[in-house]
């Protein structure tokens, strides 16, 4: 079809698709906008709040990304068995960011520390559809998880 | 006495200037601790001469030949280093390209395509620093535009048409980075080979998350604009402390602490975009 096209027209396709592309924001691309899921956590977030960061049992993550100056707070609440009851967020960053915290709070109840341990950013990425230029927001959830579990293990250690 | 040829390049770009000397020469023993001084002299004096360029390129030139006295060891360390003698030429009447960069061509004045390596400060004839006299920016950005926009080149040939285009583009990429101070900076930081990296912050930077996590927390709890208004002040407060310091860390070329110091900007000119659209969401 290209083929069949004149350079000029084919530049000016090009570049009314360019045009197009910046009426969106950065994330979106000119053909489709955030996926579903992500608008569904974003509007609807699962478990936004704080838990309190003294108590013995609540451990507390806090990360923040340099290149895009997200910062992710995640806590989570373990019982006596060391199993995650309870856990929270607060994200303040892109659509998808919150979208990862917020499935990463529902991901991380019910599991135990170890269990929760496993949780791999390409599983938030791949629930979420997370298109490439934001997967590492799916790794800052992670690694909020992951600092969330590393903080109650230094206090269950202190507290030995 | 030695002689060091310095070509002359149509397009510098700060990382790759090099320059040629007779190696031979240099290699020679018995080379004395005052003549690896003449030398390094002698490069600076021929990249000031040849070169309108900014002194951190020169630095970095200069480093490479700081005269390394070994006690009795009279090596010199020297590079093999080669140039590529870049003389560009006009696509239309062959014309060479004295100008860098070449906007248009000085003999039949028709426009040439956008330079390649050619940093956004030369493209907006600025000094290669981080302090930077706006007005002066946006006056050369006008002026370029008057010339480079495609608008006035709906007549001319399709090739015309086109490097109008990609140039007019370019400066606006250039305007646009330069404008700010957090692009600027982190601009500056890529010319040397540094980049934030996508990773994550975490124990390193817990005081200062804590402390973003506080603010974000505030700002979202607002409920008038005077409260919206306060906060955006003292950020802004911050993001000015924080251009002073990044300039003294690039001038002294602590490029690290630079990318710290930038790092922490991008987060506070969030809380900064943030406001903007509190503020937006009261009217």
């Amino acid at each position: 079809m290209a083929g069949l096209m004149s350079g000029a027209t084919l530049r000016k396709c090009i570049s009314l698709l360019v045009y197009r592309g910046k009426l969106f924001s950065p994330e979106h691309s000119t053909s489709c906008s955030y996926h579903k899921k992500v608008v569904d956590h974003y509007e609807n977030p699962r478990n936004v709040g704080s838990l309190d960061k003294n108590a013995q049992n609540v451990g507390t993550g806090l990360v923040g990304a340099p290149a895009c100056g997200d910062v992710m707070k995640l806590q989570i609440q373990v019982d006596d068995n060391g199993k995650i009851v309870d856990a929270k967020f607060k994200t303040f960053g892109c659509g998808s960011a919150i979208a990862s915290s917020s499935l990463a709070t529902e991901l991380v109840k019910g599991k135990s520390v170890d269990e929760a341990l496993t949780i791999k950013n390409t599983d938030i990425a791949k629930e979420l559809c997370l298109p490439p230029v934001k997967l590492h927001c799916s790794m800052l959830a992670e690694d909020a998880i992951k600092a969330a579990l590393s903080d109650y293990r230094l206090k269950q250690d202190k507290k030995e | 006495m030695f002689m060091i040829q310095v070509p002359r390049v149509s397009m510098l770009r700060v990382n790759t200037l090099r320059v040629l000397c007779r190696t031979g020469t240099l290699l020679q023993t018995g080379w004395s601790l005052k003549d690896r001084q003449s030398l390094s002299r002698a490069v600076t004096c021929a990249l000031q001469c040849c070169v309108s360029t900014d002194s951190s390129s020169i630095r970095s030139l200069q480093q490479q030949f700081v005269p390394q006295d070994r006690g009795d060891k009279r090596d010199v360390r020297v590079r093999h280093l080669c140039t590529a003698q870049v003389c560009l030429t006009c696509w239309n009447c062959q014309h060479p390209l004295k100008q860098k960069p070449a906007f248009f061509c000085e003999s039949c004045e028709v426009v040439q395509p956008p330079p390649e390596d050619t940093s956004y400060f030369s493209i907006l004839e600025c000094d290669c620093t981080f302090t930077l006299d706006t007005l002066k920016l946006q006056k050369k950005y006008l002026q370029l535009q008057r010339l480079l926009h495609p608008d006035n080149f709906s007549q001319k040939s399709e090739r015309e048409q086109g490097y109008s285009e990609s140039q007019s583009a370019l400066v606006n990429k250039a305007y646009e980075t330069l404008l700010k101070p957090l692009s600027r900076g982190l601009y500056m930081l890529e010319l040397q080979g540094l980049n934030i990296e996508e990773g994550t912050d975490s124990a390193v930077n817990s005081e200062l998350l804590m402390e973003l996590m506080e603010i974000n927390e505030a700002l979202d709890a607002v409920e008038t604009p005077q409260e919206a208004n306060e906060i955006g002040q003292d950020t802004k407060g911050k993001l000015a402390d924080l251009t002073e310091q990044i300039d003294t860390a690039l001038n002294k070329g602590e490029l690290q602490t630079a990318k710290a110091l930038l790092t922490k900007m991008k987060y506070f000119a969030n809380i900064e975009e943030k406001v903007k659209e509190k503020l937006s969401s009261f009217m």
